[in-house]
């Protein structure tokens, strides 16, 4: 009988060996209420689980976040901001919360056909709330989220309406838009970039229902 | 119109009968000789049945041409009114035909592999038409028994057993209707799962909570090995053909005191380990806790 | 998870590996066979000053849950406890900003396991960043998840094989809980607590 090794070098051997999924693989677009019907029945066609229908999701999500000023001069943001993301399911009781880290979309090429961003995705028992305000992280803002995952082979898309949280009840959200999010994503380990061209494919037949597209958070002013 | 309409009332009628007579025809041909033709010349009596059956059966066809001989087709193509749109429906949801599809390969795609696995079976084990056999001797006698108890029966006595211990949980499950399966969990000490057949208890298998609640794989742990075993024990000493009621109680009743079964100490040695097991013997009489090796 | 009792051990005028040693022949002799080996182990980090009043985070891991790191959080006044997938430990590492560990703390406790009957026997030997601190002994009796149950069934198994040693009260840690299902956290948090006992003992810990 082998000895068990200690966790933390058994995570360094598997992170050289490049086989933990953190890297995030992302496109993303929209389609409007009317027409949210006819993309579900393109992607029930085009996706793995055909007989069992779309699965369902109903989840919430709070984004925290850490942050303390920066001290050293030469960087150029003012704050240090960690966030990360908790996310349960509203509709099946006894699954674990979801913790999540999404970092910094990668540059990289620009010819990439999609955004590639590290993540680090786990299940974590339901005391993460209190766990994350006790270790000083605060609420930044928080989701209802309602829709459909599909699968089609490593990739995931999800079509869902986002809803803002309305007082203390679920039932009182207000939905923010007409439309549905549509996202199509893959988490991967890093350097397996071929994905991206599938993704790419994948999105070419969404069209012209929903255009998938790279979304750069910057332009969009937005402090991810 | 309305004769036609009439007609063909009449057509799909002397159908349904002619399907139903030959339906019988087999039926007897499958069933072969039966009590009822007697001992003398049965064979004769047999031939004559299927003859009689036949000659309906003859009858019903003659019917059933007249029926279709008096039909008058249509002349040019059926008018379908708007269902002739329904091709040109291009919003697949309205006519939900995609589930249905799915639906229907699955389904064939089943009956093919059902059918071939059916086809091998079948060829490899011939089988006799007839596999009863019509001995004269006397029926056997029947005995009143507790294995035939109507399900109501059963569940009054489960519930009022129910009732007796406020800290047990009975959760019935009933893959057989008048052989319940219930699952009786004791507290948080643990769990048994008991099979009835009727009245009468057929198997009893303890686990702790955690453990799955199969009827068939023992628990893991040495403590609750022994207690079923001892659970046989009781089972065998309380039944009692005459009063499965009362078995079924005090089976119950003696299982309860099991709830003590970890804090208890042994009544004769006074400790609570014995060969690294608490008391897992319950006495029949005095529901006192003692290890294997002292009672 | 059977409920668990963790204690603290020592011989007078014996070395670790000697005590190890004689409690293994102990519980030899009682029947039990050797199934492998364990580890548990605990890192600590600490928030950085900007992060207002200081906090504590205990990472600890247990080869019994192999896939699963355990977060004790310490506020100064309360612990808050967490489950997690591995993937934790690297999210601890992004975090470096944040909460930086301390090397030195690294605690662990790792032996030889044993199987008797339906009681698990850990005999660990306690490290503190590789310097030997003590002699953890863990009794697990896996049928009962209720610690008040079957308190008195483990006190008599500790007594058999440690002596007059053996704890007579039930730990600290679970004196509150007694009448709750035991989990694999409660385990962890008995850990801690001695882990944390063994950090600021200067030498060899007894009991």
């Amino acid at each position: 009988m082998s000895l068990p090794g200690n966790a933390m070098d058994s995570l360094s051997a598997a992170l050289k060996c490049n086989i933990i999924p953190n890297q995030e693989y992302l496109l993303q677009g929209s389609v409007l209420d009317q027409y949210v019907e006819v993309l579900l029945h393109r992607l029930r066609g085009l996706c793995d689980n055909v007989d069992s229908g779309p699965e369902s999701f109903h989840d919430h999500e709070i984004c925290f976040s850490l942050r303390i000023p920066n001290t050293a001069a030469s960087t150029p943001m003012p704050m240090s901001i960690f966030s990360l993301r908790v996310r349960r399911a509203l509709d099946v009781s006894d699954t674990p919360y979801q913790l999540r880290y999404i970092g910094q979309q990668e540059l990289g090429d620009k010819n990439r056909p999609t955004v590639v961003r590290s993540s680090i995705d786990m299940a974590c028992s339901s005391t993460i709330l209190e766990f994350l305000t006790e270790l000083g992280c605060r609420i930044e803002f928080e989701y209802i989220a309602r829709g459909y995952m599909f699968r089609k082979g490593r990739m995931k898309i999800t079509v869902s309406k986002i809803f803002k949280m309305g007082g203390n009840k679920p039932e009182s959200v207000e939905p923010i838009s007409q439309s549905y999010l549509v996202e199509l994503s893959v988490l991967a380990p890093s350097g397996q970039d071929a994905i991206g061209e599938d993704m790419r494919i994948f999105a070419e037949q969404l069209r012209p229902l929903v255009q998938l597209e790279k979304i750069d958070y910057k332009r969009l002013g937005n402090i991810m | 119109m309305e004769r036609d309409i009439e007609q063909l009332n009449a057509a799909l009628n002397a159908i349904k009968v002619l399907r139903s007579n030959v339906r019988s025809v087999f039926e007897s041909v499958s069933n072969g000789l039966r009590a009822d033709h007697g001992d003398e010349g049965k064979e004769t009596k047999f031939i004559y049945e299927l003859q009689e059956l036949l000659t309906t059966v003859n009858n019903n066809l003659r019917d059933v041409e007249n029926a279709v001989a008096n039909l008058t087709p249509q002349a040019g193509p059926f008018s379908l009114g708007n269902t002739t749109y329904l091709s040109q429906e291009t919003t697949q949801e309205r006519q939900a035909l995609y589930g249905q599809l799915v639906n229907s390969y699955k389904w064939t795609d089943k009956i093919r592999e059902y059918s071939a696995v059916a086809g091998n079976i079948l060829a490899a084990n011939s089988f006799n038409k007839t596999y009863k056999t019509y001995s004269t001797a006397k029926r056997r006698k029947t005995t009143t028994s507790n294995h035939n108890v109507a399900p109501e029966v059963i569940e009054n006595l489960i519930s009022s057993i129910d009732r007796l211990f406020p800290d047990v949980t009975f959760t019935p499950n009933r893959p057989l209707v008048p052989n319940p399966i219930i699952q009786v969990s004791l507290g948080r000490v643990l769990k048994a799962i008991i099979a009835f057949k009727g009245l009468m208890i057929e198997w009893v298998v303890v686990k702790a909570h955690a453990e799955s609640n199969d009827l068939w794989t023992e628990s893991r742990y040495r403590v609750f090995k022994r207690i079923t075993e001892n659970c046989h024990a009781a089972m065998c000493h309380f039944h009692s053909p005459l009063m499965p009621e009362l078995a079924v109680r005090s089976f119950m009743h003696w299982f309860h005191s099991y709830i003590t079964l970890f804090s208890a100490p042994c009544k004769r040695c006074g400790n609570h380990l014995n060969s690294n097991l608490p008391p897992t013997w319950r006495d029949f009489r005095s529901l006192e806790p003692y290890h294997e090796e002292c009672k | 998870m059977g409920v668990t009792i963790l204690t603290q051990f020592a011989l007078e005028n014996k070395t670790g590996p000697q005590t190890v040693e004689v409690l293994s022949k102990r519980i030899c002799a009682l029947g039990a066979v050797q199934q492998g080996h364990f580890l548990v182990d605990c890192e600590t980090y600490t928030s950085v000053p900007q992060l207002g009043h200081q906090r504590t985070v205990h990472v600890l891991h247990n080869s019994e849950q192999p896939a699963t790191v355990f977060s004790l959080l310490d506020n100064g006044t309360k612990i808050t406890a967490l489950a997690t997938d591995g993937l934790f430990d690297l999210l601890m590492m992004k975090m470096s900003q944040f909460y930086t560990s301390k090397k030195q703390t690294k605690a662990e406790s790792k032996g030889l396991r044993y199987e008797i009957g339906d009681f698990y026997v850990k005999l660990g030997t306690v490290t503190v960043s590789s310097n030997y601190k003590g002699i953890l002994v863990e009794v697990e009796y896996r049928p009962c998840v209720v610690p008040a149950m079957c308190w008195d069934l483990l006190k008599e198994f500790l007594q058999g094989f440690l002596g007059l040693t053996a704890p007579t009260n039930p730990p600290t840690y679970l004196q509150n809980r007694m009448q709750e299902v035991y989990t694999p956290i409660d385990t962890i948090h008995q850990y801690l607590e001695h882990f944390t006992m063994f950090r600021k003992s200067p030498g060899i810990y007894r009991n």
